[in-house]
């Protein structure tokens, strides 16, 4: 374990039951072998068992933040728990070093008929809070979670949004080196977010460690500098929130995961890390696909799909016709796309999409919602496709995506995704601030 | 401050060897002290809140049993037998100690199936959880005392200066009840048959101890109330109030020693297994 490493995961595998009776003779079993002192043997399973987390390991450092992503049962709460300690790992070993504090449920612990006062106080002794602390930061969690005139009222008659808050507040001044963050922070309204997300990078500035469980793909941009996708219980990737999250999309939208679709296409077989950093164009294709050429070309763009159809050439190109590298704000570009099938595609939807650099989707469309019908593209064929964009953003790099898919009558299929294709810096043309260059005209009247 | 480094693998405890586990667990049962009365007040407070008659109700039951029996007594279907000071006195103070020592072991019984859904989100001592649950006994029983009390002036009588020991002469009933509510509380926590068996099971034993009879002199509830624990743990404060002395002293120190050792291994049990069991909650 290393000088500033603060939680350190060898190898952790956990393991559940399906069946209930069967979970009760084994709980009965294991704490019979515990108390006898025996080993009780957790690193096999028995019938009816299955690994919900197999084999996990990544270090966290201290002051980073790290996110944890993953589709539903994947593992990622039963991960918290573990490191929580609320569960023991059936193998391998978990080592953290400072307190920990989890949000795994806000205001989990409160009594219903207790009032926000006596709440307080309980929940934050279960946090692990000593009385003189809570003294002392009594006032400033209510003001935190500005409760007001509620404070002696039974918490069943709070709103949610207030339940939360309060919950939040607790587990905030429980002062941890350490927070577990569980997808808490989706129920509160905008404010209260906003409140929660200053005040989670306050305690990060101060040199704390967070780890967030998120499916929200803007709080894991805006937040994390490290990403972990879970994939049934296997931890699949960890990488810069970029890459782990455009891994994560395909894993969602395709359904399929891409290195399967490619070793079928036989398009190489690089293994996984290598494929996360970059997929390299397959080599018997090289010469039909021009990308690469084109100098905006991102050499880490991320790229899935069937590969019936493939994007093989782009071109960016300004209102006066010339090919670019860079616009400048609010300037209009053409997006022009080249598309080539390999197999008869009925019919093909396509569709773009632009991030900012850290990944966050600005925008997106395609052919299906702009409601433009394609026509049917035979085998061998072509086919261009330009999109006019007008590029009302602030200064700064942004990412162009594109893909081709395939309506289906089972839904639409994705023949080539390429996320991140395009690299394009906005240049600034006049001062303003924010995510969008909206292009007020002010004007000023005096009486 | 000192950096606390936390491990957790399988097996973790066994690894350190039996020894260190006692020192753990006493540190964290100090440590929790201030939770462990936290859990106690929620508790209590929640218990009492949407009632009428609240804590009241610690009296009102223990009066219909004791009614039930004089009734049974004064139609001759039962004998409660000689006891030579007030019945009501005697079946109270009975009652008083009986149910310091089930409604703790019902209340940690479920301690931990009733805590469930917190202790799958926040990891926290679980034997404070089991330890508040049986101090919320303490709520009806010194009511119940106080109740003897008002009829102890009621009848004119004072009770023996011996009475004020009761505190100490309680420690092996607590240590008893606390033993059985570790252990029993694991096993509702994996299979929660448990807690209705505890419930049934206690019913039948209130029946088997001299509670509210006085000790047999003949039949086979003799050989049951020698070889019951509960016997000698209810009995013995209860003389020590009514006599100023303990009739059977033999056999109290037997349990005495009996609920230590009890105690022990139950807490040792339960240090070991409790976030085992947290799966299975």
């Amino acid at each position: 374990m290393g000088k500033d490493t603060v939680i350190s995961v060898e190898h952790v595998s956990k393991k559940y039951c399906k069946s209930l009776k069967r979970s009760m003779l084994y709980g009965a079993m294991d704490i019979g072998r515990n108390i006898l002192g025996l080993s009780s043997k957790s690193d096999r399973l028995r019938k009816d068992e299955f690994w919900a987390l197999n084999d996990v390991s990544f270090e966290v450092r201290k002051g980073e933040t790290l996110g944890i992503i993953g589709p539903n049962g994947s593992g990622k709460t039963t991960l918290l728990k573990l490191l929580n300690g609320i569960f023991w790992p059936d193998k391998g070993k978990i080592t953290i070093r400072g307190r920990v504090g989890a949000l795994i449920e806000l205001g989990a612990g409160f009594h219903p008929l207790l009032t926000g006062r006596e709440n307080i106080y309980i929940n934050a002794a279960i946090l692990g809070m000593g009385k003189e602390e809570v003294d002392k930061q009594f006032d400033e969690i209510v003001k935190f979670a500005d409760i007001g005139d509620f404070i002696d009222t039974p918490v069943k008659f709070y709103s949610s949004g207030m339940f939360v808050r309060l919950g939040f507040a607790v587990a905030m001044y429980s002062r941890p080196d350490i927070l577990l963050v569980d997808e808490v922070l989706a129920v509160g309204d905008v404010q209260f977010q906003m409140k929660c997300f200053s005040r989670l990078k306050e305690f990060r500035e101060r040199g704390n460690t967070i780890i967030i469980v998120t499916h929200d793909m803007g709080t894991i941009q805006k937040h994390t500098e490290k990403v972990i996708l879970l994939e049934r219980g296997l931890l699949s990737c960890i990488d810069i929130p970029r890459n782990a999250l455009n891994q994560y999309l395909s894993l969602m939208s395709g359904g399929i995961r891409a290195n399967q679709v490619m070793s079928k296409l036989r398009w190489g077989t690089e293994n996984d890390s290598e494929r996360v950093k970059t997929t390299k164009p397959p080599s018997n294709n090289t010469q039909e696909d021009l990308c690469p050429r084109r100098f905006n070309y991102n050499i880490f763009e991320f790229r899935y799909g069937s590969g019936y159809a493939r994007i093989i050439d782009f071109q960016i190109v300004n209102n006066r016709g010339e090919e670019v590298t860079s616009v400048r704000s609010s300037e209009v570009i053409l997006f022009r796309v080249k598309v080539k099938a390999y197999k008869f595609v009925e019919k093909p939807i396509l569709g773009i999409s632009v991030k900012t650099k850290d990944g966050i989707e600005i925008y997106g469309n395609n052919t299906l919602y702009a409601d433009i019908d394609v026509p049917p593209l035979k085998e061998g064929k072509q086919l261009l496709v330009e999109y006019r964009i007008h590029f009302n953003l602030q200064s700064g790099d942004y990412f162009l995506s594109a893909g081709v898919a395939e309506m289906t009558p089972e839904g639409i299929s994705p023949l080539d995704r390429r996320y991140d294709l395009v690299h394009i810096t906005v240049l600034p043309s006049d001062k303003s601030f924010g995510l969008v260059n909206l292009a007020t005209d002010i004007k000023v009247y005096t009486k | 401050m000192e950096e606390m480094i936390t491990i957790y693998e399988p097996d973790n405890s066994l690894r350190k060897g039996y020894l260190s586990i006692f020192g753990q667990i006493f540190t964290e049962l100090k440590q929790n002290r201030w939770l462990t009365y936290q859990l106690f007040k929620r508790d209590f407070l929640s218990a009492y809140k949407q009632s009428l008659l609240g804590v009241l109700w610690a009296i009102i039951l223990p009066l219909v049993s004791i009614a039930i029996f004089i009734v049974l007594n004064r139609s001759g279907i039962l004998n409660i037998g000689d006891i030579g000071v007030p019945y009501s006195i005697y079946a109270l103070l009975g009652i008083a100690f009986w149910q310091f020592f089930s409604n703790g072991l019902v209340a940690c019984s479920n301690s931990l199936v009733n805590a469930g859904p917190m202790i799958l989100k926040i990891n926290f001592s679980k034997k404070s959880l089991v330890i508040a649950a049986a101090a919320k006994a303490i709520v009806p029983f010194a009511i119940q005392i106080a109740m003897v009390c008002i009829l102890f002036v009621g009848y004119g009588r004072t009770p023996s200066i011996m009475g004020f020991l009761i505190p100490i002469f309680l420690i092996p009933l607590v240590l008893f009840t606390l033993g059985l509510g570790f252990f029993t509380s694991l096993l509702n926590g994996v299979v929660r048959d448990i807690g209705n068996i505890i419930s049934i099971l206690l019913m039948f034993l209130m029946f088997f101890t001299p509670v509210l009879y006085a000790k047999p002199k003949i039949g086979f509830l003799v050989t049951v109330t020698k070889y019951n624990p509960l016997y000698y743990l209810v009995s013995a404060p209860r003389d020590l109030i009514l006599k100023g002395s303990i009739s059977e002293w033999q056999g109290f120190l037997i349990v005495c020693l009996i609920a230590v050792i009890l105690f022990f291994v139950c807490l040792f049990g339960f240090h070991l297994t409790e976030t085992r069991v947290a799966e299975r909650i």
